[in-house]
């Protein structure tokens, strides 16, 4: 059942859908692991895990948009989460990503960004975008440059602490 | 999809986005001290959005009540139960300018009764901070007693159990509230409660 207004968007291997019931459990493991939530904003209980959830479907209701969850094509698996982000104190509307255990190093989160990138600007009207990545998360900056974003500025972020600001490719330079 | 729900006061409506600044000032302040509080602007943002997204997980949630005569806010209150709660809540917050008028009573009152007769519940509880007298005389005013046997939350609340549907159908708790309720619309006691802060 469909939790938020989300819409449902198409890539060659991947579905991003808004949050649906049969997610809570995978978004509650991935944030519970902070090996793989500590860049994304880890949960140190249940509880807090379930907050989260809550939060991003809530998050939909107030500004339109959020998180979507990856799904697999193929499986129906659900491999992640990709979307925009903007909760008070963030310095911009974020594209931000976040793959779980077992679907990295394929290519997802790429496919993933680069269709909820597209989705901002046609969809949403946003004239830019940027990702908030924490220092030391490699992995995201990769994907952040292999997307063309370029590093801004270095800030404080309310939830995670230092953060890097990232600035994306604008509408003019990706939408065809 | 979300009922609104009257009472003579007051309108119970859902959440939204344009009544989050109400809420801010509220959970930034020290009122919200016993409900994790005060929260720094993005602390309030998230709970307020976890606030509209519970009602979309659980098909309940957090009412923002309205007075019918100027549609102003003055408060929150309805059914609350992430993770991590033993057992369906029943939850209010009045904002600190609104409180002493029996405005906590009548929304809790009336989210009781649609919680008991029109969704089912056989049973409801409040956690509350033991330092939060204001609430823990709600609660027994609403006739909510103390459950010691229950589960808290992390320990560092106490439990009150509401009367069930048959004890509020068939004794004098409903019309006790009522009639204060009444009093507080048309004063011919003095109410019992009164804010400390």
């Amino acid at each position: 059942m469909n939790l938020t207004q989300a819409p449902v968007l198409d890539t060659e291997n991947l579905i991003l859908r808004g949050p649906e019931l049969r997610d809570v459990e995978p978004m509650i493991a991935f944030l519970l692991d902070e090996s793989r939530s500590g860049g994304f904003g880890a949960a140190s209980n249940r509880g807090e895990a379930w907050r989260w959830f809550a939060l991003n479907v809530g998050h939909w209701h107030i500004h339109g948009y959020g998180y979507f969850t990856i799904e697999m094509r193929d499986t129906g698996e659900a491999a992640g989460l990709c979307g925009i982000w903007n909760p008070e104190g963030w310095p911009e509307p974020e594209l931000g990503w976040s793959l779980y255990e077992g679907f990295e190093g394929r290519g997802i989160a790429f496919e993933a960004a680069k269709r909820a990138r597209q989705y901002a600007y046609e969809d949403l009207g946003m004239k830019t975008l940027t990702s908030n990545i924490v220092p030391g998360n490699d992995r995201s900056v990769a994907l952040a440059e292999r997307l063309g974003a370029r590093y801004e500025r270095t800030y404080h972020n309310p939830h995670m602490g230092k953060d890097m600001l990232f600035r994306h490719l604008g509408p003019d330079e990706v939408l065809e | 999809m979300i009922p609104v729900l009257h009472t003579d006061r007051l309108e119970l409506r859902a959440p939204r986005a344009e009544d989050y600044p109400d809420f801010k000032a509220t959970f930034s302040s020290y009122r919200a001290r016993f409900m994790g509080g005060p929260l720094n602007a993005y602390e309030t943002w998230m709970l307020y959005a976890a606030e509209i997204g519970h009602w979309d997980i659980r098909g309940f949630g957090m009412w923002m009540v309205h007075l019918k005569d100027t549609e102003e806010t003055v408060g929150m209150a309805g059914g609350w139960f992430p993770a991590r709660w033993p057992e369906r809540e029943i939850a209010w917050i009045i904002w600190p300018d609104k409180a002493g008028k029996g405005f906590a009573l009548e929304a809790t009152n009336r989210v009781r009764h649609h919680f008991y007769e029109d969704q089912g519940w056989e049973t409801a509880v409040s956690y509350l901070d033991p330092k939060n007298l204001d609430s823990i005389r709600l609660a027994e005013r609403l006739g909510a007693k103390k459950d010691k046997d229950a589960a808290t939350v992390d320990g560092s609340d106490v439990c009150y159990r509401h009367p069930s549907p048959a004890q509020l159908r068939s004794s004098q708790i409903a019309d006790g509230i009522a009639l204060e309720i009444q009093n507080y619309i048309n004063p011919l006691f003095q109410p019992k409660g009164f804010p400390i802060d």
